[in-house]
């Protein structure tokens, strides 16, 4: 994690200087020359590398950014430095919450993942000074800034290790870990699962030599209420099982636990930031392998909450785990309101692309708050449908439900709405909502916040919902006392 | 197709008695009307019958009973659910719903006397939408098995104003046939100058029909339509339809709805696999719904002023086969290379799109296309995927949408999904990929919407899962659905009429 250092003064000579430029205003008088020789105008999306000593780099805004501007701002100064360990901010004359906006911009897109590189480990930026009026200030609104992107960047973590690395058990272990910063931390194993019946997500684990885990973690928060639910899908891989996937690709299957790692991460921004309100998640771990003791296609499930499943397909596991895990939240810990995370659906891809991740559920007031706090943290929801005829494709001849279309139904099936269908019979009356993240929890290339690779989606926008909607206890019922 | 009638309340002496009851009306709250007629003169035995087989009057809901006395031959209630939640959608459904209970018979009266006329016409609409089949093309069907039905009397206290509301249904209908018609019929008898030849029966209605050929298009510089089109042995076509019904007073910019019209699609050079290749037959369906759509208007004499224009080509792969790697010059001279010829319908829709907004400057533009297998992905087949760079307009076909039923649901476009149609030699590509592969097809489209001059508000309806249906809704019969000719009636009724 980058670190930063807010001071007055000058900057220290010999390093790069990076200079936000809201459009509209006067350029300083140390780059005005500079910015008129290169035919730079301060405006959203420009960036000028200008080498010298010192090197200096002009990035341009709009005349009245957001605070997501600032991030991607910052984000875009330090994909120009990138190899550059040290630099200088002048961020003199700005908001002490601009500053920090744009720093947290930095540090998102200066991450890295290079664990795994034992040579040739290319330098990256890791400290930054930022010239600024009020140091004290900066500090404190930088102090803010912190969690979400300490979570976010944890999610990243999270997601980029690879399988035989981030076992089952492993990411339950990191999960305790979490433990330090007064996080509760439940983890069940196969003996605890199966005595409350989790028959969906051990039928999902049962192939692979790491067990499935059901991890559950606490912030109690100041308020008593019933908790806010994050239930996250965290298939450590996932082969498709019997139903295997085709070999092309299947390495990405390493970030089929990022809904469970956003979640996670949000975990961690929340009791960073000594949240207020109740929050617990529920995350469903497991790795979908191929083996003589695989699930299989035909085999019928009963689940947590009692309902039957007919599989159709072992690679749509996902939905599977959820099912016990939205169970296990909202009838068994009583939450007030669940939100799920999974990659759950190549339909969703199809449907948005990279740039969106796909919104459902069934109450309008969360999704339009969840839907704000993507476009306010960048990482984008769109609303899609859950019709009545979704979810009579769902009909089984044997069981209660089937867990997707049959292959032979035709190519071109709506699955990610088939899969929320199946979904929304798990989470009884709770108001719910569910992000299909199959898109957006890796990114090919460089993006705006971030390096290609894991994005860290959701953590920054469910810290966002949270510090928006739920900082207050709910409102007692009316009528009562 | 049964005749439609609307008669004074009176018992049948023959045929059919259909009773459409209200979930209230069974059992314990008399029936009134005819209904009531018909049990007193059965000795109540309609009633105890209908409780006995478990007819609560839901929505959908339907029973007949064969000789239940009272000299009736057969009675069909159908249910129409609560009374409060009565809307003429609802009311159609049942219409509909009454079809499959007595296509056998010849004649059938229904005793809609209970219900307001307006329902009564809706009633009578559901039932002709759902009479309405495709059999040009049946010489053996075994006569027992044919439809027999030939009439279809409403009982209501009021005819005149239920014909009164049922004229314009009726025009509707009409052009749902039409469309429902150019969709079904196979690719070898409806090929692009074929489909053009029967665009000019819309004259009949006072609708203007200009066609315009390969030669004109060429001197127009329609590259992208003509590209398409360059593989087939039958020439390509445009045709403009103009309905000029706004008063004198009102006359402004016309409304303008721009549909796809691929005959057939083999996806040419890049050929589609064979299995389930037949059903590029309705590739045409924006093309149909536009035509359809020109003939509802007309036939009710819509207070307003519309231009139809469809581009109609077919995409067969041969020697004169337009190539992936081909660059491509288009009306609006942009530049296309064209890296997947089964990306086709943006194409041709790019050119009379153009063509549309230069020649009509229209007040907005919808254009409708079943444009891509990833809005079925996306959405299935309940809601068309509706893209639109102006949210009042959006709003107004969802609105519309809503009130016809044919759903819609609104999916985002914008600059990132923009940016996968970048070409390394022209001024885009024809295709950003299988991610929001139906997005960035509407990004495709909305390069060629003009806004330099103005605002020009425009949306895109990807009707690719909702042309056709696999099997049967109340009232629309498996097969072509004219999804798109009631909602955009609709559209234009309420925005420019009331």
């Amino acid at each position: 994690m980058l670190k930063l250092r807010f001071r007055r003064g000058a900057p220290a000579a010999g390093l790069p200087v990076v200079w936000p430029l809201p459009a509209g205003r006067d350029l300083p008088a140390e780059i005005a020359a500079l910015a008129q020789a290169a035919g730079f105008v301060a405006e959203a999306g420009r960036v000028l590398d200008a080498p010298g000593l010192p090197r200096r780099v002009l990035v341009g805004l709009s005349a009245s950014p957001l605070r997501l501007d600032w991030e991607k701002a910052g984000a875009a100064a330090a994909a120009v430095l990138a190899e550059a360990p040290l630099a200088t901010v002048a961020a003199q004359g700005l908001a002490p919450e601009a500053a920090a906006a744009f720093a947290a911009g930095m540090a998102l897109r200066a991450w890295r993942f290079d664990r795994h590189r034992t040579r040739d480990r290319k330098p990256r930026l890791a400290r930054i000074t930022c010239l600024v009026d009020d140091p004290a200030a900066c500090r404190a609104a930088w102090e803010a800034a912190l969690p979400a992107l300490r979570g976010c960047l944890f999610a990243r973590d999270l997601v980029s290790e690879p399988a035989n690395h981030l076992t089952t058990r492993h990411f339950a272990d990191r999960l305790e870990a979490l433990a330090e910063h007064g996080l509760e931390v439940e983890i069940w194993g196969r003996r605890r699962l199966e005595k409350a019946g989790f028959g969906a997500l051990l039928a999902v684990g049962r192939a692979a030599a790491d067990p499935p885990r059901l991890a559950v973690l606490r912030w109690p928060g100041w308020y008593a209420a019933p908790p806010i639910a994050l239930v996250g899908k965290g298939l450590v891989f996932d082969t498709g099982g019997i139903s295997i996937k085709g070999a092309q690709g299947m390495e990405a299957m390493r970030a089929d636990m990022a809904g469970a790692a956003a979640c996670a991460g949000a975990m961690l921004a929340l009791a960073l930031r000594r949240c207020p309100a109740p929050v617990v998640a529920v995350l469903a771990i497991a790795e979908n392998a191929t083996g003589a003791d695989s699930y299989r296609p035909g085999d019928v499930l009963r689940t947590a909450s009692g309902r039957t499943v007919e599989v159709v397909d072992t690679d749509a596991e996902g939905r599977l785990v959820l099912a016990d895990a939205l169970h296990h939240a909202t009838a068994t810990l009583g939450a007030r309101v669940v939100v799920d995370l999974a990659t759950l659906t190549g339909a969703i891809v199809t449907a948005l692309g990279p740039h969106r991740a796909g919104l459902f559920g069934n109450d309008a007031a969360l999704l339009a708050s969840l839907a704000a706090a993507g476009e306010e943290t960048g990482e984008h929801l769109w609303p899609m449908p859950v019709g009545a005829r979704h979810r009579e494709d769902l009909h089984s001849d044997i069981a209660d439900i089937r867990q997707c279309m049959p292959a032979g139904a035709g190519r071109l099936q709506p699955d990610a709405s088939h899969a929320a269908a199946f979904l929304a019979e798990f989470v009884g009356g709770t108001p719910w909502a569910h992000l299909d993240i199959a898109g957006v929890d890796t990114q090919d290339k460089p993006h705006d916040l971030g390096p290609a690779g894991a994005t860290g989606f959701g953590v920054r926008l469910l810290d966002r919902l949270l510090a928006a909607q739920y900082e207050e206890p709910p409102e007692p019922p009316q009528g009562r006392r | 197709m049964p005749d439609i009638a609307f008669a004074k309340p009176a018992l049948p002496r023959s045929g059919t008695l259909v009773l459409p009851l209200h979930e209230a009306d069974t059992p314990n709250v008399p029936w009134t009307g005819l209904a009531a007629e018909a049990d007193a003169a059965a000795g109540g035995a309609l009633s105890r019958a209908l409780e006995a087989a478990g007819f609560k009057g839901r929505k959908g809901q339907s029973t007949t009973l064969w000789a239940p006395g009272g000299g009736l031959a057969k009675v069909v209630a159908i249910g129409l659910g609560k009374p409060a939640d009565l809307t003429p959608l609802v009311a159609e459904a049942a219409g509909g719903a009454m079809i499959p209970a007595i296509n056998q018979d010849r004649e059938a009266t229904v005793a809609a006397d209970a219900l307001a006329p307006a329902m009564a016409a809706s009633l009578a609409m559901g039932a002709l939408l759902r009479a309405w089949r495709f059999d040009r093309y049946r010489t053996k069907e075994k006569e027992e098995d044919k439809p027999k039905l030939e009439r279809i009397a409403f009982a209501t206290a009021d005819t005149t104003a239920a014909k009164q509301a049922f004229a314009p249904l009726r025009a509707v209908a009409d052009g749902v046939f039409l469309t429902r018609e150019l969709v079904s019929e196979p690719p070898n008898v409806l090929h692009p100058v074929e489909f053009a030849d029967r665009c000019k029966a819309l004259e009949k209605l006072g609708v203007e029909v200009e066609i315009l050929g390969p030669k004109e298009m060429k001197r127009l510089g329609f590259g992208a339509l003509l590209g398409v089109s360059q593989g087939s042995a039958v020439e390509p076509r445009m045709v403009v339809m103009q309905w000029k019904g706004a008063p004198k007073g009102r006359k402004g910019k016309p409304f303008a709805f721009i549909g796809k019209g691929v005959t057939f699609d083999t996806g040419g050079i890049s050929i589609k696999p064979a299995g389930g290749m037949e059903d590029m037959k309705w590739d045409m369906a924006g093309a149909g719904t536009v035509v359809g759509l020109m003939a509802a208007l007309a036939g009710r004499k819509a207070k307003a002023d519309v231009v139809g224009i469809v581009g109609l080509v077919e995409n067969m792969p041969s020697g004169t086969a337009q190539r992936p790697g081909d660059v491509v010059k288009s009306y609006s001279g942009q530049t296309i290379e064209v890296i997947n010829t089964d990306a086709e319908g943006r194409l041709v829709l790019a050119d009379v799109l153009w063509y549309c907004q230069e020649r009509f400057a229209p007040r907005c533009m919808i254009d409708l296309a079943t444009l891509t297998g990833a809005i079925i992905v996306a959405l299935g087949h309940e809601h068309a995927g509706l893209f639109a760079n102006d949210d009042d307009l959006a709003q107004r076909i969802l609105a519309a949408a809503k009130q016809t039923g044919e759903g819609a649901w609104r999916m985002p476009l914008g600059e990132a999904y923009d940016k996968a149609l970048r070409s390394e030699i022209a001024d885009m590509k024809n295709v950003g990929g299988r991610p929001g592969g139906a997005v960035t097809a509407a990004q495709f489209i909305q390069r060629f919407v003009n806004t330099k001059d103005g605002p020009m508000p425009w949306a895109h309806l990807d009707i690719a899962g909702t042309a056709w249906t696999s099997k049967d809704h109340p009232t629309i019969p498996k097969g072509a659905t004219a999804y798109g000719v009631r909602l955009l009636d609709r559209l234009v009724a309420d925005w420019d009429e009331t």
